[in-house]
């Protein structure tokens, strides 16, 4: 028999237990053909503004995803190969050299590998216009195009010379736990106790400490800076806390579980915890692997996900308005409005303000350790309270109703921490003949117009300073518009901006950071997905790989239950029962953990990002969306391991 | 008394389709009572195996009937089966087939675990038996951790503990040398007696079969001869060997 038939004989015998690792493989084959070829696509490169992030977004990812699948691929490669131990040396028994067995397992390797290239090229190549048109409809509102079919030569010898390297790699470290194996191991024979503990209560109060620890600093701290300064501690604490947790936490849970004898000595429970409690060893760094990994992947797609499902909101948060323009010649206006005409632009709202400001001699102010310039070098914007309700009232956002009081002032300003509000509460504006005081500050940059402090007076107040002459004008005006289409037509804002540019000092539309964003978010959408759809597959696999070696070595023992008089509802329960908590706990501590990386992501970007007083049940529920996809992602693969285990075991 | 009664029972595998039939059995009829300690002796391929798993409600006859404990057993639905397996049967394998992850503690009480007894009814049933049987100082351990012999009595303690009606076992001195051997059937015996357990044992060891009152000897699926134990031990075991010889020899 030649060295290649006995490798297709083996892959035939073996096909139920790859089968989930071939189609993973096969599904990284597709990422990766499908991330070079968008990178090379020229149609997408011309429809996206920002190409050049574009390409380093996709290329930084891939590298990152063909990381870890290097990785991963090698682990599981080595335990394929561990639990095929007795077949292996079997072979080394009738006088086959570890060369020969190593290029046997090589062939088997290659010849899995040649089949997931071609059919993950093949299906790239078939879905790439789907693909290409799924990146441009999720990152450009405006796309209705069409893009053309194509095949990408160099992204298919690119991913195939990735993948031989990959897979040549993996035949290599195979052939060195071959040689590791001694031959005696054959005849001791596979026994189940494949060493059990009992856990320790330490053991598992200090992995619950650890993880406690970097859960109250990813939610106690609320500084965006510290925040990130603490990021790597964070990650430390919880990753090892996590492993901790399932190397001798969890054994000594089950062992708790145990000692409840009433529960324990039902049937079914008694069955299945035994099982469990011998596995659990064995399994234990894959399930802290794949709970790491689960977080990993839900925080990235829920990141990605809340960050894209904001845009419009973000959009207008940050502008306002559909576009503002001020210092403009006086021109500017009709120009404007002909464009509306010639894209038959409804105007809904427009408003025109002139720009005052005022210099009242202050003190600097000094929040936490950074001193705001409030001296006579810069001017404030001014506004009477109803100028600013006039302004704020058509913007496209929530800004609550002011009220003003004589003698107070409301200051305005875009991001402030909690020590500038400290400071500035109670700081006192003089006037030539009359001090204000500022009582109360809002987060909110609307009416700025290049100025970088803003304050809003009582309207009487507003009166007696105009007399006094402490307000001035340069006699510019700033107009604020908010039309139809205005985030759906790419050329009436390309016509909008030629108008203004040059002949404004400053303008900003909302479609202009609004297809910024999308593009960006978009893409990090994109990217999550097919991050997490990697991690998970690849994890879902091993874990199906695993649950069907054992299967196999716990089917003499289902037998004899069965004789001993187990009926099949008590045999589906002791099955469920077995696997569910495999599944389930990693799982359930990913997600717990994305639950408490959200909230420093909340921190440290969200709530910037949503204009809500308190941003977190914003995020999360946008968030669990995505928990509820991956977890039923993932509750697919527990069905299909599931049927497989009781097909094997019956 | 009789606990089992087998009334003509024929075993056919395969389809007649496609004409590859094989008679595992043909018309076996057979009675036991309460008490009694029978072997069904035969070379490979006899039968008896397959007769151990019909008696065993794991696999059903093609024709004939067999009752037990006042079941027509061809009757019972699958969860029945399963009951009556758990309530009525009690089985000691070849290697014991004890499961690795529980201790024999846990072995013992697999049955009446699966029967949803309650914890003190179980501490209750278990206490006097591995007393009995020698095993209560080690019921705490692994299988792994304990010898052979301790192994096998825990085994019979799995099978004596729901008090079963029919005691079936299957090979059980396959693997063990002949002291462990001797240990077993002492055990048997001693379970045969004290607990007047109704025993059938399935073997093709002469030696193992000489324990046994009555012997049932099966050729090519067929009920060949019966032999039943005198005061004469030797002779009996004499018998034996001839009707062994001659169905060994007899073989195609």
């Amino acid at each position: 028999m030649k060295l290649s038939t006995m490798a297709l004989r083996n892959i035939q015998l073996n096909f139920k237990k790859y089968v989930m690792y071939f189609f993973s493989l096969t599904f990284c084959v597709f990422t990766a053909y499908s991330f070079l070829a968008l990178i090379q696509n020229e149609e997408i490169k011309q429809a996206l503004t920002y190409d050049d992030r574009y390409q380093a977004l996709l290329t930084s990812f891939g590298v990152i995803i063909m990381i870890f699948v290097l990785f991963f691929l090698l682990s599981s490669n080595n335990s394929f190969i561990k639990a095929r131990k007795k077949e292996i040396s079997t072979y080394a028994l009738f006088g086959m050299t570890n060369a020969k067995i190593g290029k046997l397992l090589f062939l088997e390797t290659m010849i899995i590998g040649v089949a997931t290239l071609i059919i993950g090229i093949a299906s790239g190549v078939f879905f790439s216009k789907l693909i290409a048109m799924i990146l441009l409809t999720i990152t450009l509102e405006t796309f209705t195009g069409n893009i053309s079919f194509y095949i990408d030569p160099i992204s298919i010898l690119l991913t195939v010379i990735l993948f031989l390297i990959i897979f040549s790699i993996m035949g290599l470290s195979g052939l060195r736990v071959i040689s590791k194996f001694q031959l005696v191991d054959l005849f001791k024979g596979a026994k189940l106790s494949e060493g059990k503990t009992k856990g320790s209560y330490i053991g598992l109060l200090f992995s619950l400490t650890l993880i406690g620890t970097g859960y109250s600093l990813a939610t106690m701290l609320d500084d965006p800076e510290r925040i990130s300064n603490f990021t790597l501690l964070i990650l430390l604490l919880v990753i090892l806390g996590t492993y901790m947790f399932f190397w001798v936490g969890l054994p000594k849970l089950i062992h708790l579980l145990k000692n409840k004898k009433d529960a324990y000595y039902q049937g079914d429970n008694l069955i299945a915890t035994s099982f469990l409690s011998h596995r659990v060893i064995t399994i234990s760094s894959t399930m802290a692997t794949i709970a790491v990994l689960s977080a990993v992947g839900t925080t990235a797609i829920a990141t990605g996900y809340t960050l894209y499902s904001n845009v419009e909101n973000n959009t207008y948060d940050t502008i306002g308005y559909d576009m503002y323009y001020y210092w403009a010649d006086e021109n500017v206006l009709d120009s404007v409005y002909d464009t509306f005409d010639m894209y038959g632009t409804t105007v809904t709202d427009q408003h025109t303000v002139t720009l005052y400001e005022t210099s009242p001699k202050t003190n600097n102010v000094v929040g936490g350790n950074i001193h705001y310039n409030f001296g006579p070098d810069n001017y404030f914007r001014i506004y009477s309270l109803s100028e600013f309700w006039a302004l704020t009232s058509i913007a496209k956002k929530d800004i609550p109703l002011i009220t003003l009081e004589e003698g107070k002032a409301l200051y305005a300003r875009n991001y402030y921490s909690n020590d500038l509000e400290e400071a500035i509460i109670g700081h006192e504006l003089h006037f030539s003949e009359k001090t204000l005081e500022i009582t109360s500050i809002i987060n909110e940059d609307i009416g700025t117009f290049g100025a970088l402090h803003t304050i809003v007076v009582n309207d009487s107040d507003y009166e007696s300073l105009r007399e006094s002459g402490d307000i001035s004008t340069r006699g510019s005006n700033a107009h604020v518009f908010n039309y139809s289409n205005a985030l759906s037509s790419r050329d009436l804002n390309n016509d909008l901006t030629a108008v203004l540019r040059g002949n404004v000092g400053s303008y900003r539309t909302a479609y202009t950071h609004f297809s910024e964003a999308m593009e960006t978010f978009g893409l990090v959408c994109f990217i999550g997905f097919f991050m997490s759809v990697v991690f998970i597959l690849m994890t879902a696999s091993l874990l199906y790989f695993r649950q069907v070696v054992a299967a196999e070595e716990e089917k003499h023992q289902f037998q004899m239950l069965r004789k001993i008089g187990m009926d099949s509802s008590t045999e589906k329960k002791v099955i469920t029962k077995r696997l569910f908590p495999i599944f389930f706990i990693p799982l359930v501590i990913g997600i717990i953990h994305s639950i408490f990386a959200m909230k420093a992501a909340d921190t440290m970007i969200f709530t910037q990002i949503i204009s809500v007083d308190n941003s977190y049940p914003t995020v999360l529920a946008f968030s669990a969306v995505m928990y509820t996809v991956y977890a039923v992602i993932y509750g697919v693969f527990y069905y299909i391991t599931k049927s497989q285990y009781r097909r094997i075991v019956r | 008394m009789q606990i089992l009664t087998v009334d003509s029972i024929s075993k056919v595998y395969g389809s007649k389709k496609n004409g590859k039939q094989y008679q595992a059995l043909k018309n076996i009829t057979f009675q036991v009572n309460k008490g009694e300690f029978i072997g069904v002796m035969g070379s490979s391929g006899s039968g008896k195996t397959t007769l151990l798993n019909i008696l065993g409600s794991i696999d059903k006859p093609t024709t004939g009937s067999f009752e037990m404990a006042g079941n027509e057993i061809a009757l019972l639905g699958k969860k029945e089966l399963a009951n009556h397996r758990m309530k009525n049967i009690g089985f000691i394998f070849q290697d014991y087939n004890l499961l690795e992850t529980m201790t024999l503690k846990e072995n013992i009480l697999l049955p009446l675990a699966l029967q949803g007894a309650s914890t003190e009814q179980m501490e209750e049933k278990l206490l006097p038996l591995i007393t009995d049987l020698g095993i209560k100082e080690v019921a705490n351990k692994y299988p792994y951790e304990v010898s052979g012999g301790e192994q096998q009595r825990a085994a019979a303690c799995r099978a004596l503990i729901t008090k079963p009606k029919l005691i079936l076992a299957d090979e059980p001195t396959g693997n063990l040398d002949s002291k462990s051997s001797k240990d077993l059937l002492n055990l048997l015996t001693y379970i045969n007696k004290e607990y007047n357990a109704t025993i059938l044992l399935v073997t093709h060891d002469v030696f193992a079969a000489s324990y046994c009152e009555k012997i049932l000897f099966i050729r090519d699926g067929e009920i060949y001869n019966e032999l039943y134990s005198g005061e004469n031990k030797k002779q009996f075991f004499d018998s034996i060997i001839d009707v062994m010889t001659v169905l060994g020899g007899e073989r195609k």
